[in-house]
């Protein structure tokens, strides 16, 4: 891609929560327009990256590049371009109107005000006659996150940060926020940036999902994680036991990240019966679990449980079709040790 | 017991009949604890956002020299400044001793602890979200500051009715700064421990009623405004 990243990031380091925590992003491009989703354990650091991301956090190490431009936390006009909707949002103690409007207020935004917090309302699917006069407590959960997520909606920025939107939601509120931030991205190229703990929603709002895990972008959200702890293997190769007592084997000794093998679903087979005479070092028998359409894609993502332990493969559906893959069913997942590498 | 029940009755005749003497005491002391109310809460608020909301080397010295200073005996702060506004102090020239303003100013001085602690107290207590969320929502420096204040206003609020209520019931300063003064100076208070002393419970009675009525009426204010905010 020849186009400048809207985003780039580069040697971040943050150290948190009294020291203890550090999140560190090597390296990180976004684009202007696209969806990127975060997902991740709590206190894996995803927050506090997209604090970052919001210029409400200054990183201790590392710069962050916007459109072109090094970023300069004190240029005001620039951290208004990004707003960000916090996990738990803070309603001010003030009518829904008047939540609404303020981040125009403080942009000394007069002109058009009620049309404006009206027009939001409607996008996240409040009434303006019902609900512009109530005040912050007269609202339900979903009402007071959807009156917040209007509140960033108005100001029209460049990016939109969601830090679990619906994390405390009913599931006609978790519609209407998708339903609003799609609009939002279609029609102004908004870039969002959004952490959910539910993947099937958050899939439904982003192009590529990122896991961050341990403090650090650990690849992709389908991409398996086989923790260790790891061991030195005849060959040369390096293995992992798993609950059953299957052992996975890695090619390349594991870094000091951690432990933690990743393993991409596209490079996993499945396969009915026991493979023979392949050179793939790892074969291992599960059950699978679930089938299901990959969202931007027409592959199938395989879910196969493997005593307790959960690994995605994701095949075509022609390769489905052609062995005949059910639910249920005990197949083999195939992959080389090349295949897993370290976060 | 006679004599009291006596005294409740004149004190209603007083008020109802618009004894002037009792009324130049009730407007005398409206004048001087709304003046220092004002001072106070020009001088108080934003101090007592600054030391709620920023962080500086002394921060927790000068909390607790503020927390101390709740305590400040009356005639202490008359003491200091009738040094300071007598015509042999420092501020002589201004002629403040004697006068309203004079008892304004030493009142102001008295609540101005009060207005700055519970100021603090509201500010700190505010929502540890409320920050990021207006910096989320693009306020910086002054918004920030006026939203706090604005945010925190039930407890500003009960921070000025503290101090209105402290200033009006106080009596030390306003004998030593006003002098007691008739039909010029004399408050609700000075005159209460004037007639009182004299025997003359009717009058003080009058004005214990006339205190207490402004006490009601302020905290009456002071749930409206509340319920008003909610």
């Amino acid at each position: 891609m020849n186009e400048i990243p809207f985003y780039r990031i580069t040697g971040l380091t943050y150290r948190y929560g009294g020291g203890r925590f550090l999140l560190q992003i090597p390296e990180l491009d976004i684009y202007k327009g696209t969806s990127v989703g975060i997902v991740g354990p709590n206190g894996g650091g995803k927050t506090t990256f997209l604090k970052i991301l919001a210029l409400l956090e200054e990183p201790d190490e590392g710069t962050i590049f916007l459109n072109g431009k090094k970023v300069d936390q004190n240029d005001y006009g620039l951290k208004r371009s990004i707003t960000m909707l916090l996990q738990e949002p803070y309603l001010l103690k003030r009518t829904v109107f008047e939540n609404i409007s303020y981040g125009l207020k403080v942009r000394k935004e007069k002109q058009g005000i009620a049309e404006k917090v009206h027009s939001a309302m409607g996008l996240v699917g409040l009434s303006p006659e019902e609900f512009s006069h109530r005040r912050w407590h007269q609202l339900s959960g979903g009402e007071a996150q959807r009156v917040a997520l209007a509140s960033r909606l108005i100001l029209n920025p460049s990016v939109l940060i969601l830090d679990e939107p619906t994390a405390s939601v009913d599931q006609e509120s978790a519609v209407l926020i998708k339903e609003a931030i799609n609009a939002m991205r279609e029609k102004y190229n908004t870039t969002l940036i959004v952490a959910s703990h539910d993947i099937v929603w958050l899939n439904t709002v982003a192009d590529k999902i990122y896991r961050v895990y341990g403090g650090r972008i650990a690849g992709y959200a389908s991409d398996n994680i086989i923790s260790g702890p790891w061991a030195s293997d005849s060959d040369g190769l390096w293995k992992s036991v798993l609950p059953d007592g299957q052992v996975i084997h890695a090619a390349t000794p594991p870094d000091d990240s951690g432990e933690k093998g990743l393993l991409d679903p596209s490079d996993i087979m499945i396969s009915i019966q026991r493979p023979e005479g392949i050179s793939a070092q790892n074969i291992i028998r599960g059950r699978l679990m679930l089938l299901s359409q990959e969202n931007h894609s027409d592959k199938l993502l395989a879910r196969i449980d493997i005593g307790g332990f959960s690994m995605t493969s994701r095949i075509t559906r022609k390769a489905a079709e052609s062995i005949h893959l059910f639910p249920g069913e005990d197949v083999f997942a195939v992959f080389k040790a090349s295949s897993i590498r370290w976060q | 017991m006679d004599y009291i029940l006596q005294g409740l009755l004149k004190a209603f005749e007083l008020l109802i009949t618009g004894n002037q003497e009792t009324y130049s005491a009730v407007f005398a002391s409206l004048k001087a604890s709304t003046m220092s109310m004002i001072g106070s809460l020009t001088l108080g608020v934003p101090s007592g956002f600054l030391l709620g909301y920023t962080d500086f080397p002394g921060k927790r010295q000068a909390r607790a020299i503020v927390d101390t200073l709740l305590a400040l005996p009356t005639v202490v702060v008359g003491l200091l400044v009738y040094a300071f506004i007598s015509y042999r102090g420092p501020l002589g020239d201004l002629g403040l001793l004697f006068t309203i303003p004079g008892i304004a100013l030493a009142q102001t001085i008295l609540v101005l602890p009060i207005v700055i602690s519970l100021t603090a107290t509201a500010v700190e207590s505010l929502d540890k979200r409320f920050k990021s969320t207006l910096m989320a929502l693009g306020a910086h420096g002054k918004q920030i500051a006026v939203a706090s204040i604005l945010e925190a206003r039930h407890a500003v609020l009960i921070a000025a009715v503290t101090a209105y209520g402290r200033a009006i019931s106080e009596v030390g300063i306003s004998m030593m700064i006003g002098g007691n003064i008739k039909w010029h100076t004399r408050t609700i208070t000075t005159a209460m421990a004037l007639e009182t002393g004299k025997g003359e419970f009717s009058t003080g009675i009058a004005l214990g009623i006339v205190l207490l009525t402004i006490a009601f009426v302020i905290n009456s204010m002071l749930t409206r405004l509340r319920k008003r905010s909610l």
